[in-house]
C-alpha cells in the first residue's frame, strides 16, 4: 500500500480509539435530572460526539481501504497495456540506505524539533520552582543555541547571553511593575 | 448608530494612549506578516498578555491594530523575498516577485499598500454598517436558530478546509470532545476531569488557541534550517505607482475587496484562503491571462485587496454570533472574553460604547498601516534580517506568560505545550487546524442550546424544524455537506484516473 495512504489510514484509526476511549471515559459521567428527563443530560452529547467519531473514522478508513484497492487494479492494468516491464517498481523497492543514529531519527522527526519540544517541557517544569527569570534565561539561551545553525554558534554565542539574560530581566520588571501581573520569582524571592 | 459611532471616534481619537497603542499595533503586526514562518496569529498571542491589564477598549484596539498590520505586512516578504510573509499573501508572490526581479520592486510595494487600504477599508466599513444590523437580526434567536447556525458553521468549515469532508469533520469532533473536559453547561456536572479540580475548569480558549497556532508554529520553524535571508533591492519614491498603474484595474479591486470580504465572512477561512481565490478569478476574467505570472499590477491588486478585506469580514461573525471568521478572530474571540466580555447579539447592546471604539479603532489602524507602510518600509525590511533563533524563544517566552497569567498555574502552560504538540502532529498528518479550533469554541454553545431547545419542546426533536430560520440552517447544512460530498466524489474519480 502507498505510503501516504497507510499514512490517512492511521489517522482514521487514531480517531477511532480515540473515539473508544471517550465512549468509555463518556459512559462513567453522572447524570443529574431534577426536572425529569426532558431531553438530554450531561452524558449524551458526549456519546453521541463518540458515536458519530466513531461512524465518520470506519466510513474513512473504509474509503481509504477502497481507493487503495482501486489504485492497484488501475496500476495492475496499466502495467499489462505497458510495453515495458515497469521498472519505476524496482526503483521503489530499493532500500533507503542506512544512515547514522541521528539520520535515522531525522527521517521520522527534526533533531531541533525534539530537543525544542524537551526544553520547552524542562522550562515549564522549572518555572515555579526556578522562578521566570532564572527559567527564561536558561531557555532562551539554550533554545537560541539549538536553532542557531551549528557554524555559527560561536558567532552569536555572546549576543545570545547577553540578549537573554536582559530580556528576561526586562520582561519580568515589565510585566510585573507595569503591567501588574504575577509572575513566579522563584529562588530568588 | 451614527451617534455611537460619532461616540466610538471621538474616544479612539481623544485618547492618546489608545492611539499609542493602534501605532504600537500596528508596527508589532506588520513586523510579524512581514517576517515568513511567523504570522499574524503568533504576534497576538505574544501581545495578548500586554493587553490583560489595559482599558478593555484600549487592549482590544491594540489587538485589532495588530491584526490589521499582520495581514499586511506579508506583502513585504512577498515581494522582496519571494516568500509570503503570512499564508495571506501567498497569491502576492505571483506577481510582486517578477515585478521586484524586474527592477519594479517600489512600484509592487506601492501597488500593493494602496490595495491593502482599500481592501481594508472595504471591509471595516461593511463590518461597521453591517453588523449593528445582525446582531439585532439575531437578536431574535431562540436556542434552536442559535444551534442551527452553529452546527452549519461547523460543517461548513468541515467541508471547506481539507479535500476530505471526513477528515474535516474528524478534525471538528476532536475540538468538541475536548471542549467537554471540564463543567457540563447547564448542570455543571464534571466530564472527564479525572477527579483533577484543575481539570474541572476545562482547557481555557486562549491556551488551546495559542497553543495549536503560536506554539505549533515556532515548533515547525524550530524544525526547519534557518536560511540566510536576501532581500532584493527597491526604490520607492512617494507612493511607488502612478494613476496609469492603476488603469483598468478599478473594477478588478472593488471586486476582489468584496470577494475577500465575502469569504472573510465564511466561518474559519479568511484571508489565507480569499488572496487565492481573488487572484484565480482575477486572471480567469482577465482579457490577458498569459500575461500574470510575468509581474503585472493585477493579480498583486487582486491578492491584497481580498486578503485585507476579510479582515473586516472575519470580524462580522464574530462580533455578532460569536463565530470566528478565521484563527486571528479566534484569538480575538480569547481577548474578548478575557476582558468579560462575550462576542454575540448581546455583545452591541451591554458593550456597545467598546464595540464602536473598536471600529474606530481599526479604521484608525488602517491609516496608520498604510502610512507606516508607505513611510517606514526601509525600517520594515531591515526587520527582514532578524534571525529566527533570536525570536522563536522569546515568542514561546511571551506566550507562556500570556498562558500563566491566566489564572496564575502551571497547568495552563502544560496545556499550550500539549497543544502545541497537538497542532504539530495534526499537520503532520494533514489534518486541518481550522475545524478542531471552531468545534473547540462552538461545542459549550451547540450544547447548551441543543438541551435548552429540547428543554422547551419537552424533549421533540422535531420542534427544530418548526422554526423557519433553524429549518434554513439546517437545510444549507444538508445542501453544503452533499455538494461537498458530490465534489469529493467527482475529485477522487479524477485522481484514480490520473493514478494518484
Amino acid at each position: 500500500m502507498d505510503r501516504d495512504l497507510k499514512k490517512e489510514i492511521g489517522v482514521g484509526i487514531f480517531f477511532l480509539l480515540l473515539a473508544i476511549a471517550y465512549m468509555a471515559g463518556a459512559s462513567k459521567i453522572s447524570t443529574f435530572t431534577p426536572f425529569g428527563n426532558r431531553g438530554l443530560d450531561s452524558r449524551s452529547v458526549p456519546e453521541l460526539l463518540g458515536i458519530l467519531t466513531i461512524i465518520l473514522s470506519v466510513t474513512y478508513i473504509i474509503q481509504i481501504c477502497l481507493k487503495s484497492r482501486k489504485l492497484k487494479k488501475i496500476q495492475k492494468e496499466r502495467e499489462i497495456n505497458s510495453s515495458e516491464v515497469c521498472d519505476w517498481e524496482e526503483d521503489i523497492c530499493v532500500e533507503p540506505p542506512k544512515g547514522t543514529f541521528v539520520s535515522r531519527i531525522e527521517n521520522v522527526i527534526s533533531v531541533r524539533l525534539l530537543i525544542s519540544l524537551i526544553y520547552l517541557a524542562i522550562y515549564t517544569a522549572l518555572y515555579q520552582p526556578l522562578g521566570f527569570i532564572l527559567s527564561s534565561i536558561f531557555f532562551l539561551i539554550a533554545e537560541s543555541f539549538i536553532l542557531t545553525n551549528k557554524g555559527e554558534r560561536k558567532k552569536w554565542a555572546v549576543f545570545i547571553i547577553l540578549f537573554s539574560v536582559g530580556a528576561s530581566i526586562l520582561i519580568y520588571f515589565v510585566f510585573t511593575k507595569y503591567l501588574t501581573l504575577i509572575l513566579p520569582s522563584g529562588i530568588l524571592g | 448608530m451614527f451617534h455611537m459611532l460619532a461616540t466610538g471616534f471621538a474616544s479612539v481619537f481623544t485618547d492618546p494612549t489608545c492611539i499609542t497603542m493602534v501605532f504600537l499595533g500596528v508596527v508589532v503586526g506588520i513586523i510579524f506578516g512581514a517576517l515568513p514562518g511567523l504570522t499574524t496569529v503568533a504576534g497576538l498571542s505574544m501581545f495578548l498578555p500586554v493587553t490583560y491589564v489595559m482599558a478593555s477598549h484600549i487592549g482590544l484596539a491594540m489587538l485589532t491594530a495588530i491584526y490589521i498590520g499582520g495581514i499586511s505586512g506579508g506583502l513585504i516578504s512577498a515581494i522582496l523575498l519571494n516568500m509570503p510573509g503570512t499564508p495571506a499573501s501567498i497569491a502576492t508572490t505571483f506577481e510582486g516577485a517578477p515585478m521586484a526581479r524586474k527592477g519594479e520592486a517600489g512600484k509592487a510595494l506601492g501597488i500593493a499598500v494602496f490595495a491593502s487600504l482599500i481592501g481594508t477599508l472595504t471591509g471595516v466599513a461593511v463590518m461597521i454598517f453591517a453588523s449593528p444590523l445582525l446582531a439585532k437580526l439575531t437578536l431574535k434567536f431562540g436556542p434552536w436558530e442559535y444551534f442551527s447556525v452553529t452546527f452549519f458553521a461547523l460543517t461548513l468549515i468541515a467541508s471547506l478546509t481539507e479535500k476530505s469532508v471526513i477528515k474535516g469533520l474528524l478534525s471538528a469532533m476532536f475540538g468538541m470532545m475536548i471542549a467537554t473536559v471540564g463543567l457540563s453547561p447547564t448542570d455543571g456536572t464534571p466530564r472527564f476531569t479525572f477527579g483533577s479540580l484543575q481539570m474541572s475548569s476545562g482547557f481555557h480558549l486562549l491556551v488551546v488557541l495559542v497553543g495549536l497556532y503560536a506554539i505549533r508554529e515556532v515548533l515547525l520553524a524550530a524544525s526547519e534550517k534557518e536560511q540566510p535571508v536576501k532581500v532584493l533591492d527597491y526604490k520607492m519614491k512617494g507612493l511607488g505607482f502612478g494613476r496609469r498603474d492603476l488603469k483598468g484595474n478599478w473594477f478588478n479591486l472593488i471586486r476582489s475587496s468584496l470577494l475577500g470580504l465575502g469569504i472573510g465572512v465564511l466561518p474559519g477561512i479568511g484571508g489565507s484562503t480569499s488572496n487565492i481565490i481573488a487572484y484565480s478569478v482575477a486572471k480567469n476574467s482577465s482579457k490577458h491571462p498569459e500575461k500574470y505570472g510575468t509581474g503585472i499590477p493585477d493579480g498583486l491588486i487582486a491578492s491584497e485587496s481580498s486578503n485585507n478585506s476579510s479582515i473586516g469580514g472575519a470580524m462580522i461573525p464574530l462580533l455578532t454570533l460569536g463565530i470566528p471568521g478565521d484563527g486571528a478572530t479566534a484569538i480575538l474571540l480569547g481577548g474578548f472574553m478575557l476582558h468579560g466580555m462575550q462576542p454575540g447579539p448581546l455583545l452591541f447592546q451591554q458593550n456597545g460604547p467598546v464595540v464602536y471604539s473598536i471600529f474606530a479603532a481599526m479604521a484608525l489602524g488602517t491609516i496608520f498601516m498604510a502610512v507606516l507602510m508607505w513611510g517606514g518600509m526601509r525600517m520594515f525590511v531591515k526587520i527582514l534580517k532578524v534571525p529566527n533563533h533570536i525570536l522563536i524563544p522569546l515568542i514561546v517566552v511571551l506566550c507562556s506568560i500570556g498562558a500563566y497569567a491566566l489564572s496564575s498555574r502551571v497547568f495552563d502552560m502544560w496545556g499550550l505545550l500539549l497543544f502545541g504538540f497537538i497542532g504539530l502532529m495534526m499537520s503532520r498528518f494533514g489534518i486541518p487546524a481550522p475545524p478542531f479550533i471552531l468545534g473547540f469554541i462552538l461545542e459549550g454553545s451547540l450544547e447548551l442550546n441543543l438541551r435548552r431547545g429540547l428543554e422547551y419542546s419537552n424533549g421533540n426533536w422535531l420542534d427544530v424544524f418548526t422554526h423557519p430560520i433553524s429549518a434554513m440552517f439546517l437545510i444549507l447544512t444538508l445542501l453544503s455537506l452533499i455538494m461537498t460530498i458530490f465534489n469529493n466524489y467527482k475529485a477522487a474519480k479524477k485522481d484514480l484516473a490520473q493514478g494518484v
